[in-house]
């Protein structure tokens, strides 16, 4: 166990400094930080006297140096727009779309498996041909046209739900919270719905896959000559083996989530983190796009971890050191 | 009465082209305590014999036609509750591979144990003890460790054994063994042929053996069926099958043993192979490959003539002997 | 050759493509799309990209049949004035000719590398799967999403709109070389062991002519059934990107790019400039989908499960 540990923390260390490098190289070449502090009407002279000051005529390396010491420290420097630390306002948008997250995990979570069973078991039944047809469909609408869809139905047809933002919010000590309102939650039911329309069905047709496979093996035979009850057959003896490969997609799909939050929270104009990354996209704020990129890198590779320890520990063929003869 | 009587079991496999037919006019019966092998080529219709009895035939197979009555009740007119109440717990099966027929997700106890309380109540300590002492029952050694392991840490020999202590966990009337030691080693083969043959004969259990090699049977059976192309073609006590065959295909595959062959010589082989379920020739389905073929043979279906364990279809062999076929 | 074709129409896949209906329709649909798109340039009613044939006061104009409707403009116009359906025509080749770019970029780089990885086993086979691992952790729309981003702001928005069409194929194919990759490495780790290579090394075949000749053709079907998925997830891809403005510009655009230039007058009323491109993007990689999960279940059951 430790060993496993050891060992993915180390590649977790080797990702996040691949990553660092990227977004520092970028950011010599992204925008001119000089010309965002001081304005045009500077004469040359001063700026490279301005340059050298703050060093940025030192060789690349001791440039990376300074970056990575500051970085570690959390100072990923300072947006030009909002003329405050990177990290800082990152890190409020930062509740917005994990709630974002939270939400349409939720929605995948619970709805999932008991359809994907359900289709798995009975196969034939109308209701499985039609779960299986509204999937396709499903995987076939990108998220931000489902957004759009669910914007123009709900909330200006019919105006049940509310069109864009994030509705009343609380503050939990650091923790910026819409959960706790009405109002907020209102907001939170028609992003989530959105985030989660790619995936559901993606997990809907892998979970009746995997469980078709499985009922075909030779164990499941065996189950039923043991004179083994039926339920337990089917969320026992198969349900266990299907979720293994499940949750290995899982984990990858969890990258692609967060790409589809910036989609989401684009057209909900949701305040979280992946609008802020476009906005400052748009206007070149290179250092916000850079704390950015380093704080969902550190994600990935955070959940990614987690995922490959939570494989390790349900499925017992796998040897996470120190486990088993 | 006999413990298991089949009568014209027919057993059909829905195909794009038609419906091929695996078993025709299938009967046979076995009394208590009895060993019996069901032996012939990969094809023959063994293990859908085997498979068919306790109902388990793969899907889309089904059995067609035909009465299986174990201790007087029909089998294949049985509900699903009742069909649960026999599997498992009076006829019990062994497969043939020991590492697809074990769940690798779950623990040899909790396979062991559910099948234990599936069929009466028993607590879970209880059933742990009579887990444990079937595992020594079988020569596992150190019992009370490998319960709580799971299949991939034990040995191919060690599952199979495993796998005959959970047929034995009900005190059954009957086991069915699918080719219980192809998937092993040659070493390990003779060593789990005993066990069985030693625990069958200690605890008066029947055995229905199905495998393609005779010596095995000559080891452990009292009595033997031939089948081929679907049909069962000589039944007689196994040592006067192995010393005087009737039936010219089992005589063929006596003399194919290497042990028959002489020194220096070919292996004596029986011309041209079993034809595949989809082309069966008319009348007797031996007739192209047989040496002692005449007119009867290529229209006419042989009949059985002898005793219930002490019979042949064979036109040729009924007018050796005087008989009608 | 000939025989070729000949063996392919006498086949099993042809066989149950006859069967199957949806497959038929599907296949059908798709060929309409791909007819009409790509004859844009000799069938459309006007040249969207023309500024001579825009007339800012033909803009907004709603479809034929509702009440404004003008008869020449089938599916309305857009706020500057351009005729929807030829835009959608020309933006739809655009979208299937990214997709299929980008897709056969995949191919090329994933197949060659993961003959490499299979066959030469070892050292190189570790460290690509590794780097194979990780890239497949990063969702292309992530990657893609930076990459551009960054490009897009150090080149300044014009500049970046000349090139963005070969900047998407090149983004979405580098990314996602993985897929074919493993899978054509696992083909040819199964094969290398089936004696037909043996028998082939032995007569004396280099391993380049051996991966080429020999043991790709039979890794041929996993990869036509990614393929599918592939191309349908490439035209969303760049849809997305499109819609974020991060891919193809608006005078220039893909059907991402005219939703997300329809998203913003779709409130205010002209539904018409965002809802017929969606339902061609949806019915484009409906289709798709379709037909790859045909392929599916017909080729090997076992394949792809997402």
């Amino acid at each position: 166990m430790f060993a496993f540990l050891v060992r993915r923390l180390i590649q977790a260390m080797v990702v996040m400094f691949v990553i660092s490098l990227i977004s520092f190289s970028i950011q010599d070449n992204l925008g001119d930080p000089l010309r965002e502090m001081v304005g045009v009407s500077v004469s040359e002279a001063e700026r490279e006297l301005l340059r050298d000051e703050l060093g940025l005529n030192d060789p690349f390396l001791e440039q990376y140096g300074r970056f990575l010491s500051r970085a570690i420290r959390g100072d990923l420097g300072d947006s030009y727009f909002f003329k405050r630390p990177a990290l800082e306002v990152i890190m409020e948008k930062f509740s917005a779309t994990m709630e974002l997250v939270l939400g349409a995990t939720l929605i995948i979570v619970t709805l999932s498996a008991p359809i994907g069973v359900y289709c798995a078991i009975n196969p034939r039944s109308w209701l499985s041909k039609t779960l299986m047809g509204l999937s396709i469909v499903g995987i076939s609408v990108p998220v931000f046209l489902t957004a759009i869809m669910l914007i123009y139905v709900f909330a200006i047809h019919l105006g049940w739900l509310p069109s864009y933002g994030r509705g009343d919010t609380v503050m939990v000590g650091f923790w910026e919270t819409g959960m706790l309102t009405r109002d907020g939650l209102e907001h939170l039911i028609l992003p989530s719905i959105a985030l989660s329309s790619i995936m559901l069905p993606l997990f809907i047709r892998l979970i009746r896959a995997e469980m078709m496979e499985c009922l075909e093996q030779e164990y499941i035979r065996f189950a039923y000559a043991k004179g083994l009850d039926q339920r337990r057959i089917w969320f026992l003896h198969a349900l266990k083996n299907t979720l293994l490969p499940v949750i290995t997609v899982g984990g990858v799909q969890i990258g692609t989530m967060i790409a589809y939050t910036i989609l989401t929270e684009t057209v909900f104009q949701w305040p979280g983190m992946g609008f802020l990354f476009l906005e400052a996209v748009n206007r070149t704020d290179t250092p916000l796009i850079i704390a950015y990129m380093i704080v969902v890198g550190l994600i990935f590779v955070i959940t990614n971890t987690v995922v490959d320890l939570v494989y390790g520990l349900v499925n017992p063929t796998v040897k996470l050191a120190g486990r088993g003869a | 009465m006999a413990l298991l009587e089949v009568r014209n079991l027919e057993v059909r496999f829905p195909q794009r082209s038609g419906e091929l037919v695996a078993l025709r006019d299938v009967s046979f019966s076995v009394d208590r305590g009895m060993r019996m092998g069901i032996v012939g080529e990969s094809g023959a219709g063994k293990s859908v014999a085997a498979f068919s009895i306790l109902n388990l035939v793969s899907r889309p197979g089904y059995i067609a036609h035909g009465q299986i009555l174990f201790d007087g009740e029909d089998i294949v007119q049985m509900s699903p509750a009742q069909l649960q109440r026999i599997r498992g717990n009076r006829i019990t099966m062994i497969f043939q591979d020991p590492m697809m027929t074990l769940n690798p997700v779950l623990t040899i106890g909790t396979q062991m144990i559910e099948c234990l309380q599936a069929h009466g109540k028993v607590n879970d300590r209880e059933a742990r003890r009579i887990a444990v002492e079937k595992l020594r029952q079988v020569k596992i050694p150190s019992p009370e460790a490998r319960i709580d392991q799971y299949p991939h840490e034990l040995s191919g020999g060690m599952r199979q054994r495993v796998v005959i202590a959970i047929a034995l966990l009900t005190d059954p009337d009957l086991i069915i063994a699918d080719e219980p030691t192809t998937a092993l080693d040659v070493t390990i083969q003779a060593e789990i042929m005993a066990l069985l043959l030693e625990l069958c004969k200690q605890e008066g259990v029947a055995l229905i053996l199905i495998t393609h090699d005779l010596g095995v049977v000559s080891q452990v059976t009292e009595d033997t069926i031939v089948m081929y192309a679907g049909r069962i073609i000589e039944e007689a006590p196994t040592r006067e099958l192995i010393d005087h065959p009737r039936h010219p295909y089992t005589e063929g595959l006596i003399n194919a043993l290497p042990e028959r062959a002489r020194q220096g010589q070919r292996l004596n082989q029986i011309a041209g192979s079993m034809p595949s379920l989809h082309v069966i020739p008319d009348g007797c389905a031996f007739h192209p490959r047989c040496e002692h073929t005449h007119e009867r043979c290529r229209h006419e279906i042989p009949g059985f003539t002898g005793t219930t364990h002490r019979r042949v279809a064979c036109h040729w062999r009924a007018d050796q002997e005087g008989q009608e076929a | 050759m000939k025989r070729m074709w000949r063996g392919f129409f006498d086949s099993d896949l042809v066989y149950h493509f006859k069967r199957d209906k949806v497959a038929m329709v599907s296949f059908s649909i798709l060929l309409t799309l791909v007819l009409i798109s790509f004859s844009a340039p000799l069938t459309a009613p006007f040249d969207p990209y023309d500024p001579l044939q825009i007339d800012i006061m033909d803009s907004d104009i709603p479809p034929t049949w509702s009440d404004n409707g003008d008869e020449r403009f089938l599916v309305g116009t857009d706020a500057q004035g351009r005729d929807m359906l030829s835009a959608m025509m020309y933006g739809t080749r655009i979208s299937i000719v990214i997709g299929l770019f980008a897709v056969a970029l995949q191919l090329v780089i994933g197949i060659t590398l993961g003959l490499l990885a299979g066959y030469v086993g070892g050292r190189v086979d570790a460290f690509l799967m590794r780097v194979a691992d990780i890239q497949l952790s990063f969702s292309t729309l992530m990657v893609a999403i930076v990459v551009l981003a960054i490009f897009q702001a150090s080149l300044g928005a014009d500049l970046y709109s000349e090139y963005a069409i070969f900047m998407l194929i090149m983004v979405i194919g580098i990314a996602e070389w993985p897929q074919y990759a493993r899978t054509v490495r696992a083909s040819v780790l199964a094969e290398k062991e089936k004696e037909y290579v043996d028998a082939v090394r032995v007569i004396g075949f280099g391993p380049l002519r051996i991966m080429f000749r020999h043991i790709l053709p039979n890794t041929l079907s996993p990869i036509l059934v990614i393929s599918t998925v592939q191309v349908a997830n490439a035209i969303m891809n760049e849809a997305a990107l499109s819609f974020l403005g991060l891919g193809m510009p608006v005078n220039r655009p893909s059907l991402g790019s005219l939703i997300n230039s329809g998203f913003e007058y779709m409130l205010s009323g002209s539904w018409w400039i965002t809802f017929f491109p969606a339902m061609v993007l949806i019915l484009l990689i409906l289709v798709i989908n379709l037909l790859g999960d045909w392929l599916r279940d017909v080729l090997n059951p076992k394949l792809y499960k997402g």
